[in-house]
C-alpha cells in the first residue's frame, strides 16, 4: 500500500511532464508550421498567389456572399466564352466551403475579417492542422516519440510548403490534411475494428473527395492495403469492418459531390476499391464457412466458389468495360501509369509544368535528408509488421513512384516521407541516447556484462546523436532557405534586384488587370493564352475565351490557332470568337522568362492538334536549322504570326540594354528579326510599365465603301 | 473681376464697390448667378473689405428661382456711402473639352463660355475682366472691344454703365493641359476608438474628364514623351494630416506599390501613382487609408460628452471637383445623444449600425452626403455625443468571459469521465 502511494505520485509526475512536453513540442510546430509559410506576406502583402488560386478565390468569394444554393447551381458566363461553365458540378467544393464557413464563423463571432485574408492563411492554419495529425498518425503507427520529430518535420517540409504557402489558396492546402486525417481514421479503424471509427474515416475520406482529386489515390491504396492484408493472412474482422464501413458509406457519400457523380461505381480507377470491397465479403464468408464445415467438404467448396466467381467477375467487368459503362482511364491517369504517355498524346497535359516527371534534383531539393532517411524507416517498418505498419510501407512505396512521374505529387510523397523518416531518427536516437545514458554510475551490472564488448559506446553514441542533429539542424535551415527563395514569390508580382542592390517590384499584372477593369466594357471578351484566364476572370472581372480548367481542348486549340495565324486568318478566328481584347505577356524588356513567346510552342501544338488547326505545323516555326528562335534567322511564319507581332509591336524602336541594338529581346538574347509592322486589325489599348502586359483592342470591320 | 481658368475649376473672383444710390440705408444686397451657372455652382463666398464672411442667404427673385443671395452686410450702409466686398465663386464642369477627344499626341483644348459682364441686378458703373488661362497658346476668344492679351492673361474693359441683369457671351478656347480629374465618388469613412486612434479610410473613384483619348495608346511615346506638361495624368499629391500614420494604398487587387510618402512640417505629403497613367476618359479607383491619434481630433466636454472634430472632406489632390461625397462617422459602441454640426449645408443620411470586431452590440454611423465639392469646402465637422468611458472595458471583459467559460468546460471534460463503462485496460494482440 505505501509502496504504491510512493511510486504513484513520480508516474504521475513523469507522465504529467512528458504531457506538457508533448503538447509544447507539438504547439511549436505546428505554429512553426504556419509562420514558415508568411514569407510573402511578410515581403509583399497578403495576396492570392499564381493562377489557380485566384479562381478558388472568386468562387470561395461567389459562395460567402451568395450562399451554398446559388453556388451550387451557379452557371459562370464570365469563362468559355461563348459556351460558359457550370461552376457548381465542375469542381470540387471542399475548399471554398471550408473558407465559407471559417469566414461566417468568424463573422458569428464578430470578428470582421475580409474573406481574402481566410483566403489567404487558409493554406498555413491547414499545415498546421497537418502537423498535429501527422503526429497523431504517427503515433498509431509507432509511438509517441516519433509521432513528434514526424510532426516537427512535415511543419517545415518544402515539398509540403511549395503547396501552402499563405496565399497559395489550392485545393491541394487542404487536401493533404484531408488525406492524412482519413489515413488516421483508418488505422484506428483497423486498429480497433469499430463501425465508429470506420464511419469516422468514411468522413474524413468524404472531405478529401469534396476537396482534392487526388482523392483517386486514397481510394486505391486503402484497398491495396486491405488486399496486402488479406495476401498476408492477416485479415480479421477488424478489417472486414473497418473496410465495408468505409466503402460504403465513403462511396455513397462521395457520389454526392456532383463533379464526382457516378464514378466510383463505373470508372476504372475505382475499380479496385469495388473488387476489394467484394473480396472482402468473399473471404469473410469464407472464413465462416470454414469454421462451419469440416476440412474436406470445405476444400471442395471453395475450388468451385473460386472458379465461378473468377470467371463471372472477368465476364461482367469486360461486358460492363464494352458496354462503355465502366469509363475508360482518364488520360491524366495513363500519364501516372507511363511518364511518356501525355507527351506522346495529349499536348495540353504534358504543356503543364507541374504535369512533368520529376528530376532527381528535385526530391532532394523538396525534402533533403528524408531521402536517406526514409529507407531507413521503411526498414523498421519492416522489422516490426503490424497492420498499421504494412500501410505505411505501401503509402511510401506507392507514393515515390507517383512522386517520380507527375512534380506536382511530390505533395503526397512529403507527408509520409517525414512519418517515415521521423520514426528512422526516432528509432535511432531511442536507441543511441540510451547508450549515452549509459555512462552514469547507476546501472546495473547485468547489463554491463551483456554490452562490455561494445568498445567505446559513449563515444560513439554521442557522436551520432551529434551527427543526427547536425542533419536535423541542416534540414532546419534548408527548408527554411527554399521556402524562403522558392516558394514564397507570389508570381502575381514579380521583384528583381537593381544594379544598385534596391528591390524593383514588377506590378504589371495587376496593372494591367485593373485597366482592363476600369477601361473596358463590361461585357468585354478577352482573348489569351489559357494560363491568364483565371487571373483575368478574377481581377478585371471580364470574360475570357479560355482558362486554367481546360476541359475544352478545341476552344483552347483555336485560340492557340488564333495565336499562331497570320494577322488576316487570326481576324477572321478572333472575329468568330467576338474578341474584343488580345491581351499577351511579354517579357522582352525586362527578361521575364515566362512569356508567351516562350509558351508559344505550345500554342502551335495545342493548335495544331485538332482538325480545324491541321494548317499549323510545329515545323514551320522553326528555323531551317531547326531551332526556335526570333531573329532574323527565324522562320518567316513565325515572324509575321500574330503572337510574335502583338509582343514586339513597336519593340524594334525601344533599346533595352546598353551596347546592344534597338529591338533586343533579353528573354531570347536576340535582336528580333521583324521590326517595322504596323498592325492592320488590332490596335495598342495598353501596354504596362515595364510591357510585361500588352493588351490590343480588335477593331471593328471596315465599313463599307471605304 | 478675375476669372481663373488655369485649372479644371472655374474660379471667379470680384471685388465689388458698393454704393447706395438710393435714399435709404441698405443693410443687404443681392448677388445673382447667371441662369447658365447655376447648376455648377459649387461654391459661393462674400467677404467685406476686412477679409470677413459675409452671411448669404439664398432668396428668390422674378426669372430667377434659384442662384439668387442675399448677403447681409456688416454695417448698414448709408446712402451715398460706397463699400466694397469681395465675391469667389467656383464653378465646375464648365470647361469643355473641344474637341472632345484627341490622340496622345495631342495637346488638350477647352472651351470656356462666360459672360463678357458681371451679372447683376444693379447697374454697374464701371467694370474690367481678367482672364486668366494656364498657357499662352490660344487658339481664339471673342474679341469685346476694348481688349488686350498679354502672355496667358485676356483682359477686357473698361466698359462703362452696363444695366443690370445683361449677358454677352465670352468664348475662349485655349489649350490647358492642366489635370482633368474628378472624382466621381468618395466614401470617407472615420472610425472613433477611444483607446487613442481614429481610423480613416477614403474610397476614391477618380474619372479623368478632360478630352477622350482617341485611337490607341502607345507605351512606347508615353515612354519617350518625358515633358511634365501633358493631359494624362501620372501622379497627383495629396495631403495628410501631420500625424497620420499606418498609411495604405490599395485598390481591390491589393497594394498598390508605387506611393511616396515624404513628411512636411505642418502636413504628409503623399505622392500617389495610379495604377496606370489616366488618359481621358479613363477610370480608376482606390483605397486610402490612415490612422491619426484622437486627442488631435477628440475633446471631452464634460465627464460623459464628447466632441469630436474631424474634416468632412479631405485633401485629394489640388484643385480637386468631387463629384458626391458620402462622409461615414462610426461612433464607439454604446453611445447616445449624437449632435451632428456641419460647416455647411449637408444631406444627412439615416444612420447605420455596423459591426466591428467583437461588437455585438453594433456601433452607429452617422452618415451624410454632399454633391458637388471643391476644396473650399474642406472644413471641419463637429459631432457631440455621450458615452460613458466604462464601456472601453466591455470588449476586454466579454473575450475574458468567453475565453473563461471555454477553459472551464475543458477542465470539467478533461476532469470527468463521461463514458458509460469503464473501458477495460485492453489486450492487444
Amino acid at each position: 500500500m505505501l509502496g504504491l502511494g510512493k511510486k504513484n505520485p513520480t508516474a504521475n509526475n513523469a507522465e504529467k511532464q512528458e504531457t506538457l512536453l508533448t503538447l509544447s513540442i507539438l504547439t511549436l510546430a505546428a505554429i512553426l508550421s504556419f509562420a514558415t509559410r508568411l514569407f510573402s506576406v511578410l515581403r509583399f502583402e497578403s495576396v492570392i498567389h499564381e493562377f489557380d488560386p485566384y479562381f478558388n478565390y472568386r468562387t470561395t468569394k461567389f459562395l460567402a456572399e451568395e450562399g451554398f444554393y446559388s453556388f451550387h447551381n451557379w452557371f459562370d458566363d464570365r469563362a468559355w466564352y461563348p459556351l460558359g461553365r457550370i461552376i457548381g458540378g465542375t469542381i470540387y467544393p471542399g475548399l471554398m466551403v471550408t473558407s465559407a464557413a471559417f469566414y461566417h464563423l468568424c463573422w458569428l463571432f464578430n470578428i470582421t475579417i475580409d474573406i481574402r485574408n481566410v483566403c489567404v492563411f487558409l493554406a498555413p492554419l491547414f499545415s498546421s492542422f497537418t502537423t498535429i495529425i501527422t503526429y497523431l498518425l504517427t503515433k498509431e503507427v509507432k509511438n509517441a516519440g516519433a509521432g513528434l520529430v514526424a510532426a516537427a518535420m512535415v511543419s517545415i517540409v518544402p515539398g509540403y510548403i511549395s503547396r501552402s504557402v499563405a496565399g497559395s489558396y489550392d485545393n491541394e492546402g487542404i487536401a493533404i490534411f484531408c488525406m492524412l486525417l482519413t489515413y488516421y481514421t483508418w488505422i484506428k479503424a483497423v486498429k480497433t475494428g469499430t463501425i465508429l471509427w470506420g464511419t469516422l474515416a468514411a468522413l474524413a475520406y468524404f472531405y478529401m473527395v469534396s476537396s482534392w482529386g487526388g482523392y483517386v489515390f486514397l481510394i486505391n491504396l486503402i484497398p491495396l492495403h486491405v488486399l496486402t492484408l488479406m495476401v498476408t493472412g492477416r485479415f480479421s474482422h477488424r478489417i472486414y469492418i473497418a473496410y465495408s464501413t468505409l466503402y460504403c458509406v465513403g462511396t455513397i457519400l462521395s457520389m454526392q459531390i456532383s463533379f464526382v457523380g457516378f464514378q466510383p461505381v463505373q470508372s476504372s480507377e475505382h475499380m479496385l476499391a469495388l473488387g476489394v470491397f467484394g473480396l472482402c465479403q468473399i473471404h469473410a464468408f469464407v472464413d465462416y464457412i470454414r469454421s462451419k464445415l469440416s476440412k474436406n467438404d470445405f476444400d471442395v467448396l471453395f475450388s468451385f466458389l473460386v472458379y465461378t466467381v473468377g470467371v463471372l467477375f472477368v465476364f461482367v467487368f469486360g461486358l460492363l468495360t464494352l458496354s462503355g459503362k465502366i469509363s475508360p482511364w482518364t488520360g491524366r491517369f495513363y500519364s501516372l501509369l507511363d511518364p511518356s504517355y501525355a507527351k506522346n498524346h495529349i499536348p495540353i497535359i504534358a504543356s503543364v509544368s507541374e504535369h512533368q516527371p520529376t528530376s532527381w534534383s528535385s526530391f532532394y531539393f523538396d525534402l533533403q535528408i528524408l531521402v536517406f532517411l526514409f529507407p531507413a524507416g521503411l526498414y523498421f517498418c519492416f522489422s516490426q509488421l503490424t497492420d498499421a505498419n504494412i500501410f505505411m510501407i505501401l503509402y511510401g512505396v506507392t507514393s515515390i513512384y507517383f512522386a517520380g512521374v507527375m512534380v506536382r505529387l511530390m505533395l503526397v510523397l512529403a507527408p509520409v516521407m517525414c512519418i517515415l523518416s521521423g520514426i528512422a531518427v526516432s528509432h535511432l536516437l531511442t536507441k543511441f541516447m540510451k547508450n549515452t545514458d549509459s555512462a552514469k554510475p547507476s546501472e546495473h551490472k547485468k547489463s554491463k556484462k551483456l554490452e562490455s564488448n561494445y568498445v567505446l559506446k559513449n563515444e560513439i553514441s554521442s557522436a551520432f546523436v551529434g551527427v543526427i542533429c547536425l542533419l536535423l539542424i541542416s534540414y532546419t535551415f534548408h527548408c527554411t532557405w527554399v521556402t524562403s527563395e522558392a516558394y514564397s514569390s507570389p508570381s502575381i508580382v514579380l521583384s528583381a534586384r537593381s544594379h544598385d542592390g534596391g528591390r524593383i517590384i514588377f506590378d504589371d499584372f495587376r496593372e494591367a488587370y485593373y485597366w482592363l477593369k476600369m477601361n473596358t466594357p463590361e461585357d468585354a471578351r478577352i482573348m489569351s493564352w489559357w494560363d491568364y484566364g483565371y487571373q483575368i476572370t478574377a481581377m478585371a472581372n471580364r470574360t475570357i475565351l479560355v482558362d486554367n480548367n481546360t476541359w475544352n481542348n478545341t476552344h483552347i486549340s483555336r485560340v492557340g490557332q488564333a495565336m499562331a495565324s497570320s494577322e488576316e486568318k487570326a481576324y477572321e478566328i478572333m472575329k468568330e470568337l467576338d474578341v474584343d481584347y488580345v491581351l499577351v505577356i511579354f517579357g522582352g524588356l525586362t527578361g521575364y522568362s515566362s512569356d508567351d513567346i516562350n509558351k508559344f510552342l505550345w500554342m502551335v501544338r495545342i493548335g495544331g492538334s485538332t482538325d480545324r488547326g491541321a494548317h499549323i505545323k510545329e515545323w514551320d516555326y522553326y528555323s531551317s536549322s531547326g531551332e526556335f528562335r526570333v531573329d532574323k534567322e527565324g522562320s518567316q511564319t513565325l515572324l509575321n504570326c500574330l503572337m510574335y507581332k502583338m509582343c514586339y509591336y513597336r519593340f524594334g524602336q525601344v533599346y533595352t540594354e546598353g551596347g546592344k541594338p534597338p529591338g533586343y529581346d533579353r528573354v531570347r538574347g536576340a535582336e528580333i528579326g521583324n521590326k517595322d509592322f504596323e498592325l492592320d486589325v488590332l490596335e495598342e489599348a495598353y501596354t504596362t510599365e515595364h510591357w510585361l502586359v500588352r493588351i490590343y483592342k480588335v477593331k471593328d470591320l471596315p465599313n463599307r465603301g471605304i | 473681376r478675375t476669372i481663373d481658368l488655369t485649372s479644371q475649376l472655374v474660379k471667379i473672383t470680384a471685388s465689388i464697390t458698393l454704393e447706395n444710390t438710393g435714399k435709404e440705408t441698405v443693410r443687404n444686397f443681392l448677388i445673382v448667378l447667371e441662369p447658365d451657372t447655376v447648376g455648377n455652382l459649387s461654391y459661393i463666398s462674400v467677404k467685406d473689405s476686412l477679409k470677413e464672411d459675409l452671411k448669404l442667404t439664398p432668396t428668390k427673385l422674378e426669372n430667377h428661382e434659384t442662384g439668387a443671395y442675399s448677403v447681409q452686410l456688416k454695417q448698414p450702409l448709408a446712402t451715398g456711402r460706397t463699400t466694397t466686398a469681395s465675391l469667389e465663386i467656383i464653378v465646375t464642369k464648365d470647361l469643355v473639352p473641344y474637341p472632345s477627344s484627341i490622340t496622345q499626341k495631342e495637346k488638350q483644348l477647352v472651351r470656356y463660355f462666360g459672360n463678357h459682364y458681371f451679372y447683376t441686378p444693379y447697374l454697374t458703373t464701371k467694370q474690367t475682366t481678367s482672364v486668366t488661362l494656364s498657357s499662352r497658346s490660344v487658339e481664339n476668344y471673342t474679341k469685346l472691344k476694348p481688349v488686350t492679351q498679354s502672355e496667358s492673361t485676356i483682359t477686357y474693359g473698361p466698359y462703362n454703365d452696363i444695366p443690370a441683369f445683361s449677358q454677352d457671351r465670352m468664348i475662349v478656347h485655349y489649350e490647358n493641359n492642366s489635370p482633368f480629374l474628378t472624382v466621381t465618388r468618395l466614401e470617407r469613412l472615420i472610425e472613433i476608438s477611444h483607446w487613442g486612434n481614429i481610423a480613416v479610410e477614403e474610397n476614391i473613384e477618380i474619372l479623368h474628364t478632360g478630352a477622350k483619348l482617341k485611337g490607341s495608346f502607345s507605351r512606347y511615346d508615353y515612354q519617350r514623351d518625358t515633358s511634365s506638361n501633358h493631359h494624362s495624368i501620372k501622379s497627383y499629391r495629396t495631403i495628410l494630416p501631420a500625424a497620420a500614420y499606418n498609411i495604405y494604398y490599395r485598390d481591390s487587387n491589393g497594394n498598390i506599390s508605387t506611393s511616396q510618402v515624404r513628411a512636411r512640417k505642418d502636413w504628409i505629403e503623399l505622392e500617389l501613382r495610379p495604377r496606370f497613367p489616366l488618359f481621358g476618359g479613363w477610370r480608376s479607383s482606390y483605397t486610402l487609408g490612415y490612422s491619426v491619434p484622437s486627442y488631435q481630433y477628440l475633446y471631452r466636454k464634460s465627464s460623459s460628452e464628447y466632441v469630436l472634430n474631424m474634416r468632412l472632406l479631405d485633401h485629394v489632390f489640388d484643385d480637386m471637383h468631387v463629384e458626391e461625397l458620402e462622409t461615414y462617422v462610426v461612433l464607439p459602441v454604446g453611445v447616445s445623444d449624437v449632435k451632428v454640426t456641419t460647416p455647411f449645408d449637408v444631406e444627412r443620411l439615416a444612420d447605420g449600425v455596423t459591426y466591428k470586431y467583437l461588437d455585438h452590440l453594433g456601433r452607429s454611423v452617422v452618415k451624410l452626403r454632399k454633391t458637388n465639392l471643391v476644396e473650399q469646402h474642406i472644413q471641419d465637422l463637429e459631432i457631440t455625443y455621450n458615452w460613458q468611458s466604462v464601456l472601453l472595458l466591455h470588449e476586454p471583459i466579454l473575450l475574458a468571459l468567453a475565453l473563461y467559460v471555454l477553459f472551464i468546460f475543458v477542465i470539467i471534460y478533461v476532469r470527468l469521465d463521461f463514458s458509460i463503462h469503464k473501458p477495460e485496460h485492453s489486450k492487444k494482440d
